[in-house]
């Protein structure tokens, strides 16, 4: 049998050369949704700010009744829900992109408004809503000790959403508002989980561990 | 990035670099004048039909190869019973004769499968043209006509038709129906590089020279069909499509039924890909450099990477559910619906380059069911049969071509029936 020949080996080039620009192109596009994707979960952070300061606000210069229960358990599941878009955010892009950087920053002041807002209501309302501060690492040599706590208190908020609001707080952030925090609680460089102020855990393996202290 | 992105991106890139070259080759086969013969010219033609235990559909087989439009005189068909045990061999010999102008032979032999059975018709055959017809398939009248004037050009030895599968109804079917179609595109890419390498037994053209000068079917081997075509490529010839000659074949319709079907096709693929394994080469032009090499690379890809997901989706589950175990979590809570669930798939999915190549292929595939519609018209609710076949198809997929691996490793026995 004769050497069969190629149709056009021409063809080739030009399969490559679509299949590059094909490939090149829907890469672009993604990162062009990722983008959009992300100034529309970013936006998402202003009107939770906006709602805390507003409800702080208008109790300390109005009196106003900060008592109405909707309006807490409304801003502290948008909290949460904040925190899992942060930590989408931080698997998308990196933990070390600047815009992710830039959003944490400002989530971790609402939180700490949030915060202190719970302790306000506590006072008030004669109500006993418990607060975990979850001080956690994303360096390479604590991100195991850090995912397995953030597992299991992740599913102590889910058995206790009713009293509990859970602050995730990045130790190693570069903000201020971190190194304050970490000196009052005296948080070293280890993660660290803060009940209620007041028992701290850097190790934890049953859900009753941490329960048991909360009201 | 890990190796498995790679790797993922890398699979991605080929099969756009593979369709490229396809949708490229058939444009340009477009422009090329083929010579072909005008009805009245076209040579005499032998229709094989092997049976064994076909009384179900045998008498709607014959009719449909009676209905076949071809010039009068020119055409005979003989039918072969395999030692059927049934009313098969009774009900075809209420043909026997010459029926619309068209001369039926039956004989009858014991069983010896279906390459045995097909070369006891060849023997006795008298077209210069010889199709193989299976005893559960029906032609569309103008099939073979339009079939035949491909072998005008005497380096053709074989012409193939569009098949799909006769009023698909349920899963199984369905799946099949979208798979046929998008066949239908394939076969006419291949056929545009002269790299046609799997000729549909059950109905497909060739010319009786081939078999004169190289021998008739392989008797024994599981794959018959697959076997000669793969031999006509071999010996340099070519191998033309038709994608306006509709056939319909009748589908398995129970997922066992399939599964037996597609075991004993990827066996004779194996066993005659390595018996012609001198093809893959550059001596083969096109067929040896790309064609043969992308096939097999998308099978090993394709079982990869369902092999992939599936022991990553069950050991993630494993390791979340016993996890939630560990810590006395209550399942219930897992139910419950939340804003952040459907705010994560949209930007863990959305986001993700992957999602939009995938969606990109299913884009092509409807392209390439389009193409073998606008060919043969409507033969079914496509919209339908492509969503079973979407969900399903990589699953059933990969599934059948494990059980091939396991049935070829511990060596049993495949057989034709």
């Amino acid at each position: 049998m004769e050497n069969r020949k190629y149709k056009d080996k021409k063809r080739y080039l030009w399969a490559l050369i679509i299949a590059t620009v094909l490939f090149f192109l829907v890469i672009q596009a993604s990162t062009f949704i990722s983008y959009l994707e992300f100034e529309r979960v970013a936006s998402l952070q202003d009107p939770i700010s906006y709602k805390i300061f507003e409800n702080k606000l208008e109790y300390s210069l109005f009196d106003k009744d900060i008592c109405v229960e909707d309006s807490f358990k409304e801003i502290s599941e948008d909290l949460k829900y904040q925190g899992q878009l942060i930590g989408q955010l931080e698997k998308k892009f990196g933990i070390n992109d600047p815009r992710v950087i830039f959003r944490k920053k400002f989530y971790t002041l609402v939180q700490i408004e949030h915060f202190e807002f719970t302790k306000v209501i506590n006072e008030e309302c004669n109500r006993s809503i418990n607060s975990i501060l979850f001080f956690y690492s994303n360096k390479k040599v604590d991100l195991d000790n850090s995912e397995g706590l953030g597992n299991i208190l992740s599913v102590v908020y889910q058995k206790n959403d009713e009293n509990l609001v859970l602050y995730s707080l990045d130790l190693n952030l570069d903000s201020n508002i971190i190194g304050n925090l970490k000196e009052k609680y005296n948080v070293g460089e280890e993660p660290l989980i803060i009940v209620n102020e007041d028992q701290r855990f850097t190790k934890i393996d049953n859900i009753s561990e941490i329960e048991r202290y909360l009201e | 990035m890990k190796f498995i992105e790679i790797f993922i991106y890398l699979s991605i890139y080929i099969g756009l670099f593979a369709i490229s070259f396809y949708v490229l080759s058939m444009i340009s086969a477009k422009k090329k004048v083929v010579p072909e013969y005008k009805f009245e010219e076209l040579p005499k033609a032998s229709i094989l039909i092997a049976m064994f235990n076909e009384e179900k559909t045998i008498k709607k087989t014959i009719e449909s190869a009676l209905n076949l439009k071809y010039p009068k005189g020119k055409l005979e068909i003989i039918v072969i019973d395999d030692g059927s045990k049934d009313k098969s061999l009774s009900i075809a010999k209420k043909f026997e004769g010459t029926k619309k102008g068209i001369k039926v032979k039956v004989i009858h032999q014991e069983n010896t499968g279906k390459g045995g059975a097909l070369n006891a018709g060849l023997k006795i055959a008298k077209g210069e043209i010889i199709i193989t017809m299976d005893a559960d398939t029906y032609a569309e009248k103008n099939s073979l006509s339009a079939m035949a004037r491909f072998f005008k050009k005497p380096e053709v030895m074989c012409v193939t038709p569009s098949m799909v599968p006769y009023k698909p109804k349920g899963i199984i079917q369905r799946i099949q129906h979208a798979e046929y179609l998008l066949g239908i595109f394939l076969r006419s890419a291949f056929a545009s590089v002269n790299a046609e390498h799997i000729a549909p037994g059950a109905f497909s053209a060739y010319r009786k020279f081939f078999f004169d000068k190289y021998g008739g079917y392989e008797v024994g081997n599981i794959t018959e069909d697959l076997e000669l075509t793969f031999r006509i490529q071999y010996h340099g010839y070519e191998i033309e499509n038709c994608p306006e000659a509709l056939v319909y074949t009748v589908a398995p319709t129970k997922f066992k039924e399939l599964l037996i079907q597609r075991r004993r096709w990827y066996s004779g693929l194996i066993e005659n890909a390595f018996k012609y394994r001198k093809m893959f080469s550059r001596k083969y032009g096109d067929l040896g450099t790309f064609v043969l090499p992308i096939a097999w690379i998308s099978i090993f890809l394709s079982v990869f990477f369902l092999f992939y997901m599936l022991i990553r989706g069950i050991s993630d589950i494993i390791s979340e559910v016993s996890f939630l175990i560990s810590i006395n979590f209550y399942f219930g809570s897992y139910l419950e619906f939340n804003k952040y669930l459907l705010e994560k798939v949209f930007f863990t999915y959305l986001t993700d380059p992957v999602i939009w190549f995938f969606l990109l292929f299913i884009g092509l595939m409807i392209f390439y069911a389009r193409y073998a519609t606008s060919k043969i018209g409507k033969t079914g609710s496509l919209s339908i049969s492509l969503f079973i076949f979407l969900i399903l198809y990589p699953i059933f997929f990969g599934f059948w071509w494990v059980m091939t691996l396991v049935y070829n490793l511990f060596n049993r026995k495949i057989v034709w029936r």
